[in-house]
């Protein structure tokens, strides 16, 4: 009996440390107390991708749901903006715009011009802006509006759909490799020429 | 907000103007130069440094040993450029590249001629790619050995390049995109081994490199260089293998020999020379920074291009970082209906300042060719345009040399990096931007006073004005017997570019990053 009082707890701290570990491990069921597989783009507590900046005058909170969306899948972005000295929120249209976040489209001109995606008003204090990509790529969301005569531009990275798998370097040491591989096949042929001409000729 | 640096005093730009007035006046008047060699010290033979030198340039691996850095810092640029931050002053691809190599190795240049070439890890990656050997002598059929195409054996392949690369830099804004310069880099690394599979010898370095050829060209002023120290030796040598090569040593890469080296334009600094020679007599030499100016050589109309574009060029970097820049783009962009990055404004302004020196050359050119129809007559034939426009390209070297100097002086100085965070976290991982203190901070900290810079400004500019006049006497007067009045129109457009120069030296300079 004693010596089952002294393993028993060891045990149970061992099983405890073991269900915690890996119950670390297992995805959120819930956020905030919803259920996930309720959440999209219209909750008011999606997982999301956020960042805080302070432009001009304002504060603002720049969110998009989902933070990686694929294409054809609905997503939105939330903005937030209160004024840095008083707390004021803005209440101003705010036009979304999206073009193509490629350098050299973007530098260039390769890429298509910046496509409006919508106004929006304020609505219970959030500026609301749907969108469904297409396509997978990089690309800049861009929220537009003027204040006391101001032009304030907040631009926002999105990926949608996984990147390129082949990278820059991929390509580069792909094309490295082709090409010395094939300079290798032909200078074998070349020897092996020249061999069967100098057998010929002696 | 924009951030500029205060411009060099007025009282530099009255002083050098005196000088110039009185060196023009003294360009005409002097007598025909003789032809004289100016001295020079072979390095080998320094009492204490000799020693050093000649071990640094006999054995192979002090030199694969900074090769191998090279290469490494390479890669990091590329990594931290593509997987970095894109804070531009926190990644080291942007700092390192724009910030040290690329204001740097013009200076660098001064103390070290061409030296760069020898660890440029474009060409030593590649090489070692392609060869399969770490630094001996490559007996392997990884090449093609191809001749290159007759229509690509000149300059303007590095010409074009450079030109391309300016637009990129300063119109494109690839300085603040760590992503665009490491791309920069790896197309950089791509074309190298390329061209060094398909062609024989190191076509990517002779021809189509337009950094290289900057060097090269730049190096003709350098007061060091790679030179025999006992020309007698080479004289009598029938081996040749500082031209061939050793069993062990491949041989120079853009074909020098080295007993015949007049120009320092196409030599890398390789160091192949240096160690295949079996008199162990190549070295470096201290030599007057104007010996190669006082030479009769006629560069081929593509040199003389290459020398005239990299002037263009030098001051476009220079005009593109002033204020007045900024108000030009912007009527032009209203003239056209551009917009955006005013891509089409800028690059209108490229073109425009591109082809204007050429022209005003030419037009000092057609002077000095009336007046020197007017002066001959019929007792020498008047030489051809072509002729006198290749003859005396040479001149647009130092002034462009000078004023390059003078420029990236002010970045080097006054836009210092904090290089030991920036090497102890590369890709600046959670590094934030600079606040505006830290701007101010950096903007404050010189690397050295500020008189002391505007003394070097000065002098270095004054410098290249000297060599210039030098250049128009000694050719002007050996190549085409202009002298006198003859030399004026090439006078005048020396004080020309000179006196822009010292312009944009005084006005206000934006800060690069």
């Amino acid at each position: 009996m004693n010596k089952m009082t002294i393993t028993t707890p060891i045990l149970s701290a061992l099983l405890l440390c073991t269900v915690t570990l890996f119950s670390s491990l297992t995805y959120a069921h819930h956020v905030l107390g919803r259920p996930s597989y309720s959440l999209n783009e219209d909750s008011n507590t999606p997982p999301s991708m956020a960042i805080e900046t302070q432009i001009g005058e304002y504060f603002v909170t720049y969110m998009v749901f989902p933070a990686f969306p694929k294409p054809n899948e609905p997503g939105r972005v939330n903005i937030y903006a209160t004024r840095i000295d008083n707390g004021a929120m803005l209440d101003q249209a705010i036009t979304f715009t999206v073009r193509d976040d490629t350098f050299w489209g973007e530098s260039i001109g390769g890429a298509t011009e910046p496509e409006v995606i919508g106004q929006q008003h304020i609505d219970d204090g959030v500026y609301r802006q749907g969108f469904l990509f297409k396509s997978r790529g990089s690309y800049i969301i861009r929220a537009y509006f003027e204040k006391n005569g101001e032009p304030y531009e907040l631009d926002f990275p999105l990926q949608v759909g996984a990147a390129s798998p082949v990278g820059p370097i991929g390509a580069a040491v792909g094309f490295i490799f082709f090409l010395l591989l094939m300079i290798n096949i032909v200078q074998r042929k070349r020897i092996a020429r020249t061999k069967i001409q100098q057998g010929h000729t002696a | 907000m924009i951030m500029t640096h205060p411009g060099l005093p007025l009282y530099w730009a009255y002083a050098i103007g005196m000088m110039m007035l009185l060196l023009g006046g003294l360009t005409m008047a002097l007598k025909p130069a003789k032809h004289s060699t100016s001295r020079t010290i072979s390095l080998a033979k320094l009492p204490l440094l000799g020693g050093l030198f000649r071990f640094l340039v006999k054995y192979t691996w002090p030199l694969l040993l900074l090769k191998v850095v090279f290469s490494a810092l390479f890669i990091t640029v590329i990594t931290a450029g593509l997987w970095g931050t894109p804070i531009v002053e926190r990644n080291l691809a942007t700092t390192l590249t724009w910030n040290l190599w690329w204001t740097g190795i013009i200076i660098a240049i001064v103390f070290s001629g061409s030296a760069w070439c020898a660890v440029c890890p474009w060409d030593n990656i590649a090489s070692w790619l392609v060869n399969h050997s770490i630094w001996r002598r490559s007996n392997s059929n990884s090449r093609l050995q191809l001749k290159l195409p007759n229509s690509l054996r000149s300059l303007w392949p590095a010409s074009l390049l450079f030109i391309g690369f300016t637009w990129l830099e300063l119109g494109i804004g690839i300085v603040a995109s760590p992503y665009a310069t490491a791309m920069l880099a790896l197309l950089m690394l791509i074309l190298a081994t390329t061209t060094l599979a398909l062609f024989e010898d190191k076509a990517f370095c002779r021809y189509i490199c337009p950094v290289g050829r900057t060097v090269g060209a730049y190096s003709q002023l350098s007061p060091i260089a790679l030179r025999p120290i006992d020309s007698e030796i080479c004289r009598k040598c029938k081996t040749l293998e500082c031209f061939h090569g050793s069993d062990n040593i491949a041989p120079c890469p853009t074909k020098i020999v080295m007993g015949r080296l007049q120009e320092n334009t196409y030599c890398t600094s390789c160091g192949n020379c240096t160690q295949s020679c079996p008199s162990s007599n190549v070295s470096w030499q201290l030599r007057s920074p104007s010996s190669e100016a006082i030479k009769e050589a006629k560069p081929h109309l593509d040199e003389a291009f290459f020398l005239l574009i990299l002037l263009s060029l030098t001051l476009f970097h220079g005009l593109t970082m002033l204020d007045y820049w900024e108000g030009y783009l912007s009527t032009m962009a209203q003239m056209i209906n551009d917009s955006g990055q005013l891509i089409i404004s800028f690059s209108i302004g490229l073109a425009v300042t591109l082809m204007l020196p050429i022209f005003i050359y030419c037009l000092a050119l057609g002077l000095t060719q009336g007046l020197l129809k007017k002066h001959l007559k019929e007792l020498v034939t008047t030489p051809s345009f072509s002729k006198l426009f290749s003859g005396f390209s040479f001149v647009s070297l130092p002034l462009a040399f000078s004023y390059h100097i003078a420029h990236n002086l002010t970045h080097f100085v006054r836009e210092s990096s904090d290089w030991i965070s920036l090497l102890a976290n590369p890709l600046g991982t959670g590094a934030e931007p600079l606040s505006m203190m830290e701007k101010h901070m950096r903007h404050m900290e010189m690397m050295v006073s500020e008189n002391t810079l505007f003394v070097m400004q000065g002098a270095v500019i004054a410098m290249g004005f000297i060599i210039a006049m030098l250049v128009i006497r000694h050719r002007g007067q050996r190549l085409f017997a202009a002298q006198g009045i003859a030399l004026l129109p090439m006078i005048l457009f020396a004080a020309l570019v000179t006196g822009f120069n010292l312009w944009m030296l005084v006005q206000p300079m934006t800060m690069r990053m």
